[in-house]
């Protein structure tokens, strides 16, 4: 239905009304999960145009961990932390990431200051 | 070449037969040489029907892949397309026609619908101007595919998506149909048990179909003297867990189609040893894997703890063998000596291969990854903190381990836990969305839709009833020597098979309670058989059962029944048939929905 057209949408305008329809379809199901979930979507994909528009950051489309992680990989630390706190990703994931990114850049006193 | 079909208690090969006469029949229709067509899904199941020499004992000169474009050029009288009934399909097919043209007037075309024609692709042949181009339009029934002396399958992928999850039986009409060209062949089954909305439709249809034969009585002795029907809905458990025996992990790492299995090559380079090393052999190794190996229908369902062993001591009596040849001292017995030979040679590449496989597969079920997976999964299925979020999954999501894994044992959790809690139903979703992507979200509600996640309502966790009342959980499963059918998990003895085993003793009252609990109505049915046709049954011998998976069957769930079907006590021997062969992987990508993305 409506999700699966947003993604046959080219342009994010019109994916972002596709979106917002399922809201409406999801909330006139009272499925206040799904509804929920895909208002995050949405506001994902502000971000990832924001990003994408100021930085170059080739970001649209990317699940939310993977926008973080290419974040991270760009030196963007302080949007990845945006990010963590607007969409309340469980600290476990979040530190598991940054763990990881710091050891692929081999910041090791980074590391350290942990 | 299908010797193995005729072992088992029931020939199979009869089936095979009686499909082969029918291809032949269809051929031999289409006068002159022929092309056929195939699409590529056909060619595997067909592969186990015919070979190609039978086809070109017809006249078949050329075969090629459906795919759209003009068609290879050959020179050949009769085009046939070998299709399934879908209309993407029937695009295709239309433009090979019309861009073929004119260009050869003299040219017949055909189609082979497989398992059915269907009206609808007809007409959409008609719309595209081109059914007209057709001289002959058929339908090639094939339901039930012999895989083995005791296994049938109708590999019919989406069959359980469509019944669970689109509420479409297309899949159990050909079930049904299948199900009655076999009693056309095997005689009237006298006993139905069922269990399941999709089993209880099964029955009625081939009760329907039955009645509308009333007029001509099957005279042939029955075979089989009771069917059961199974949802595969009644069992979600048993195909998430990894499978523990030596078929199952080659189907759970490799994957196996239609009988055959690629592995990488590595292992198997050294084997030549006459060659230069150098051109190591880049192409998967294709092996194919049936009953017919002496050696593979050993081992393929012991526990893979127990094949080690098993691998060993054949190598050992082959050694022996081998070493017979200083015995051997007159003419005759040098004479004797040779004529085995080729058998012992074949023995021993079969044991060669095997010990490579053995290899690889133990190189992953003993890494760590493998056993804390393995672990968990214990875990749920005994019953340990089923209702919160686990850690070790919460660490493999973090870790973006492969998105079916993690699907894999989330299921598995709200199946042994009977649903979540809704916050922790929640947690994982959003978990899983945000780490994989928000497209997945088609998937979670399919799995939802399909009963694999829920939310717990109202009443209580019902496993725990069931399990302890199946005995789902054995502490002291033997591996190397097995005395229950809980083997094939190291532990955990799956709920279909158990149903089974219950069935035949002491039969089904005895657990009203829990089929209670478990999804859809139970029932029994007798199909009449006429007076001279009750078997008179000689003292000690077995009755044969045949099972019918609706939505698939795993190989470790087959290696189960073979094994009730050796034990001595048992008195009941099962040939098995199912829609298609499964494990959890395929299982849960069936019903996976990834909508692709055309964002630039």
């Amino acid at each position: 239905f409506h999700i699966r057209s947003s993604y046959r949408e080219q342009r994010l305008e019109g994916r972002l009304s596709r979106l917002q329809s399922a809201v409406d379809e999801y909330n006139k199901a009272k499925n206040d999960f799904a509804a929920k979930a895909t208002e995050e979507e949405m506001r994902l994909l502000r971000f990832q145009r924001k990003m994408d528009d100021e930085k170059g950051a080739g970001l649209l489309g990317l699940s939310l961990q993977a926008t973080m992680e290419a974040l991270m990989s760009l030196g963007l630390h302080k949007q990845a932390e945006q990010l963590y706190k607007d969409f309340r990703v469980p600290d476990k994931r979040y530190w598991w990431l940054k763990l990881k990114s710091m050891a692929e850049k081999e910041e090791w006193e980074e590391l350290e200051k942990f | 070449m299908a010797a193995h079909l005729s072992y088992g208690r029931v020939n199979l090969n009869i089936l095979r037969e009686a499909a082969r006469k029918e291809l032949r029949e269809f051929l031999d229709k289409c006068a002159g040489s022929k092309a056929i067509v195939w699409d590529e899904y056909l060619t595997g199941p067909f592969g186990l029907i015919a070979q190609y020499s039978l086809l070109k004992e017809h006249e078949v000169e050329k075969m090629f892949t459906l795919k759209s474009g003009r068609l290879p050029s050959a020179d050949v009288k009769n085009i046939i397309f070998f299709v399934r009934p879908r209309l993407e399909l029937m695009d295709i097919i239309a433009d090979n026609i019309i861009s073929e043209g004119k260009a050869h007037s003299s040219r017949d075309y055909h189609i082979l619908f497989v398992p059915r024609r269907s009206m609808l692709c007809e007409r959409w042949l008609k719309e595209q101007g081109v059914l007209a181009s057709f001289t002959n339009i058929d339908e090639y029934i094939l339901d039930l595919i012999p895989y083995d002396g005791d296994l049938l399958s109708m590999e019919y992928e989406s069959a359980f998506r469509e019944c669970y999850l689109e509420n479409d039986q297309t899949s159990l009409y050909h079930t049904a149909k299948g199900l009655m060209t076999l009693q056309a062949l095997y005689g009237t089954i006298p006993q139905i048990f069922g269990k399941g909305d999709c089993a209880r439709h099964v029955a009625n249809m081939m009760l329907r179909m039955k009645r509308e034969f009333a007029g001509t009585q099957n005279q042939i002795l029955p075979v089989f003297d009771t069917l059961l029907l199974l949802d595969r809905n009644v069992d979600l458990l048993t195909p998430l867990a990894t499978q523990l025996t030596y078929e199952g992990l080659i189907d759970e790492i490799y994957g196996i189609t239609n009988g055959y299995v690629k592995l990488p090559p590595e292992k198997f380079a050294q084997k030549k040893q006459g060659e230069a090393s150098k051109d190591l052999p880049t192409e998967p190794k294709k092996l194919q894997l049936n009953s017919a190996e002496e050696l593979y229908a050993e081992i393929r369902d012991k526990n893979f703890n127990a094949v080690g062993a098993a691998l060993s001591k054949k190598a050992k009596i082959i050694s022996a063998a081998f070493e017979e040849r200083h015995n051997a001292k007159t003419v005759g017995e040098i004479k004797q000596f040779v004529s085995q030979l080729p058998h012992m040679q074949a023995a021993r590449s079969s044991l060669a291969n095997h010990t490579s496989i053995a290899e690889l597969i133990k190189d992953i079920t003993t890494s760590e990854a493998f056993f804390d997976n393995l672990t968990v999964e214990q875990e749920f299925m005994t019953g340990v903190d089923t209702d919160k979020v686990n850690t070790y999954i919460e660490d493999c999501i973090a870790q973006k381990d492969p998105l079916i894994k993690i699907l894999r044992l989330v299921c598995m959790q709200s199946v042994c836990n009977n649903g979540f809690k809704q916050k922790v139903l929640d947690f994982y979703k959003r978990e899983i969305l945000q780490t994989y992507g928000y497209e997945h979200m088609l998937t979670l509600n399919n799995l939802e839709k399909a009963g694999f996640l829920k939310t717990q309502t109202g009443s209580r966790n019902n496993y725990p009833t069931i399990r302890k009342t199946l005995k789902l959980w054995m502490e002291d499963a033997n591996e190397q020597n097995p005395n229950d059918i809980s083997y094939v998990y190291s532990g955990y003895a799956p709920l279909s098979i158990r149903l089974t085993q219950v069935l035949a003793r002491p039969g089904w009252r005895s657990i009203e309670e829990v089929l209670k609990m478990l999804p859809g109505p139970h029932f029994e049915e007798r199909q009449p058989l006429p007076s001279g046709l009750h078997k008179k049954r000689q003292q000690g011998e077995n009755r044969t059962t045949l099972v019918f998976f609706l939505g698939g069957v795993t190989y470790a769930e087959i290696a189960a029944l073979r094994f009730l079907s050796q034990m001595e006590d048992s008195g009941m021997e099962y040939v098995i048939a199912t829609t298609k062969l499964i494990n959890g992987t395929t299982w849960i990508k069936s019903l996976m929905d990834r909508p692709e993305s055309q964002m630039p």
